[in-house]
């Protein structure tokens, strides 16, 4: 995509179950669709184990030999580069004996702090933008973060963001609709218990919208805060507090309880959609946005067929030149 | 430059709520359909004649259709296809006494289109070789007078008659090809060269392109890992989804094993002054777990990124 955005695609959608995204050659058919698309960097996602070869440094690398020899395999798809990492840290992975940590558990900040030092590696040497995290586990776990919690949670982010600064990384907090941190008012505080210049926020339309914070008026806000975007449509805000449900992760996300929304991420131009995304990509031009913009199709159909509808929305509704 | 005139041939299937289903099975669908061949760049619009009643249904007309193709950067409706694969005693090519009916059939087809630049009316030329056999010069004349009749006619509504060979149909053979096309009038009846079907039945297509370059107004571009070797063609009732031997016949370009010389085919193309349209085409890509947007993407991008290096 030729624009004064700069767009990327998050590859999160092609490994939905820990072996069918393994083989070099599935890998090279998704690079080759998003390229097709108009699409040239890519997020990767983070994960676990020998077959989550696109997604955990040190597999990526025992793959492809060095980040150049992974960057050689991206290029064979015309794929140029790497946009962005996304990473939780709260979820448990082989590579850190399965343990269970917690942003919000001071104990568990030194353990998070080493465990960020691959990706950060990573994403410095592969020339990766923005280390994405997600900042606190999920609402239903845990009550909601008073202003000592959101300090404590601070600290940590602003500890790894020291360690990505030191190698040109940025990091990106990336609030989602079943975070601890939930309101707009509990978002503020966490940016403001963090360094402006070692953490930012990784602002999603459709997370924000599901929460019942307007990406707009947000971003209107606190442009300057906003160092990455995730760029996708709802059809749902979650008007009944569905987050908290227990195991929200399946009972809201998958429609296992409440209304049973099955699906809750769309592609851009969805009928229905409730992200004005023309207003807010006219909002990243107006303050000449100067980071990724991540579309991402997050577990909402055939990859290939909403890529495809995705770079049409680019093209057609955004006038982003293709090439 | 690279090449720009890419249509695709409509063979799609997607999910639905009420599972794969064609593009077809709404108007909300079919627009997400054009939109996606829309995205990677596609101008041209291949569909078969049984579509068009079903296009005229869900936007008001064909032409109406054709309106929404070129909202969305197309060109136009290039090539209809029309085909009777299956001999029946109403319809089959190399029966004479059912020629009136083909004609009234193709005839019918054309009228649909009445008003639009459809290029080409695409046939195939004979139905299974099993039904057909055995294959005598006798009965490639009586196909072969079919076309001129017919191909008469789609001229005088703008439409060239241009013969997509299968590799399981009466003309297969690099001979019966000859055979065939000695019978047929230049000024009437067309070469629509399907590189993998020729591929399957040993046929070059890159010679058969060179040798008909002349008479040729299209291209089906698909590859195949598998030259038929065990006269899988004669496979009763059907060789593309019923030969033990293989179970799929059909690639999109840019896989592991794929036996089309296209970057070849594309420099002869390019040095022959063929200004035509060049149609990628997917058949059954499906089968194996396939998906018909993935492998669009992947042909798309072996045009942008290895044909469109030959064809500078």
């Amino acid at each position: 995509m030729k624009d004064t955005l700069r767009w990327a695609y998050a590859l999160n959608q092609w490994n939905f179950r820990l072996d069918v995204f393994v083989r070099h050659s599935d890998q090279l058919r998704a690079l080759k669709t998003l390229s097709a698309c108009g699409f040239d960097h890519v997020e990767l996602p983070a994960g676990t184990g020998r077959w989550d070869n696109l997604a955990r440094p040190e597999v990526i690398l025992l793959n492809h030999g060095d980040h150049a020899g992974f960057l050689d395999f991206l290029r064979r798809g015309s794929v140029r580069g790497v946009s962005s990492v996304y990473w939780d840290p709260g979820q448990p992975v082989e590579e850190e004996g399965w343990a269970f940590r917690s942003t919000a558990n001071r104990h568990d900040h030194d353990a998070i702090v080493e465990s960020a030092k691959p990706f950060v590696e990573f994403c410095a040497g592969v020339g990766a933008e923005q280390l994405v995290v997600r900042p606190v586990g999920s609402a239903w776990m845990s009550p909601p973060p008073d202003a000592h919690g959101l300090r404590t949670v601070g600290e940590l982010w602003n500890r790894v963001g020291e360690l990505a600064a030191a190698v040109g990384v940025g990091l990106a907090l990336h609030y989602d609709c079943l975070g601890a941190v939930h309101t707009e008012a509990e978002l503020v505080g966490l940016l403001e218990a963090t360094d402006p210049a070692l953490v930012g926020l990784a602002l999603d339309t459709a997370e924000f919208t599901i929460g019942g914070i307007d990406p707009v008026a947000f971003y209107q806000r606190h442009a300057g805060r906003v160092t990455h975007v995730h760029l996708k449509d709802t059809r749902y805000a979650d008007t009944g507090q569905e987050y908290r449900m227990p195991g929200a992760e399946t009972t809201m996300l998958r429609g296992g309880a409440g209304r049973r929304i099955e699906r809750w991420f769309f592609e851009l131009g969805t009928e229905g959609g409730l992200v004005d995304v023309k207003a807010f990509v006219a909002a990243l031009r107006s303050r000449a946005y100067p980071g990724w913009v991540v579309v991402e199709s997050d577990h909402g159909g055939n990859p290939a067929e909403l890529a495809m509808l995705n770079s049409w929305y680019l093209q057609y509704e955004l006038s982003v030149a293709k090439s | 430059m690279a090449w720009s005139k890419w249509s695709y041939m409509d063979h799609w299937v997607t999910e639905t709520p009420q599972g794969p289903q064609p593009p077809s099975f709404n108007r909300a669908h079919m627009d997400r359909y054009v939109k996606q061949l829309s995205a990677l760049g596609f101008r041209g619009f291949d569909t078969f004649f049984f579509y068009l009643p079903m296009l005229a249904g869900m936007y008001g007309s064909v032409p109406a259709f054709e309106r929404f193709l070129q909202d969305n950067g197309f060109d136009k409706i290039t090539g209809i296809f029309s085909a009777y694969p299956y001999a029946t005693r109403y319809t089959a090519p190399h029966v004479r006494e059912t020629h009136d009916r083909i004609f009234a059939d193709c005839e019918a087809t054309v009228r649909a289109v009445d008003g639009l630049s459809v290029e080409n009316f695409i046939v195939m030329p004979s139905t299974t070789y099993f039904q057909v056999e055995p294959v005598t010069e006798e009965k490639i004349k009586v196909m072969a007078d079919l076309w001129n009749r017919v191909g008469r006619m789609t001229l005088e509504h703008g439409m060239k008659t241009t013969c997509h060979f299968e590799f399981w149909g009466a003309i297969r053979t690099r001979e019966q090809l000859d055979l065939f096309f000695s019978h047929t009038d230049p000024e009437l009846v067309f070469f629509f060269c399907d590189t993998a079907q020729h591929t399957i039945a040993g046929v070059d297509p890159v010679q058969m392109f060179r040798d008909y370059r002349d008479r040729c107004t299209g291209f089906h571009f698909k590859d195949t890992h598998t030259v038929d070797e065990h006269e899988a063609y004669r496979t009763p009732p059907d060789p593309e989804l019923m030969a033990p031997e293989v179970t799929r016949w059909f690639y999109e370009m840019g896989t592991d094993g794929g036996l089309v010389d296209f970057p070849a085919l594309m420099r002869e193309i390019v040095a022959s002054g063929y200004d035509g349209w060049l149609t990628v085409e997917h058949d059954k890509a499906e089968l194996g777990g396939g998906s018909y947007a993935e492998a669009t993407c992947v042909a798309k991008w072996y045009i942008d990124n290895v044909l469109a290096e030959v064809s500078r």
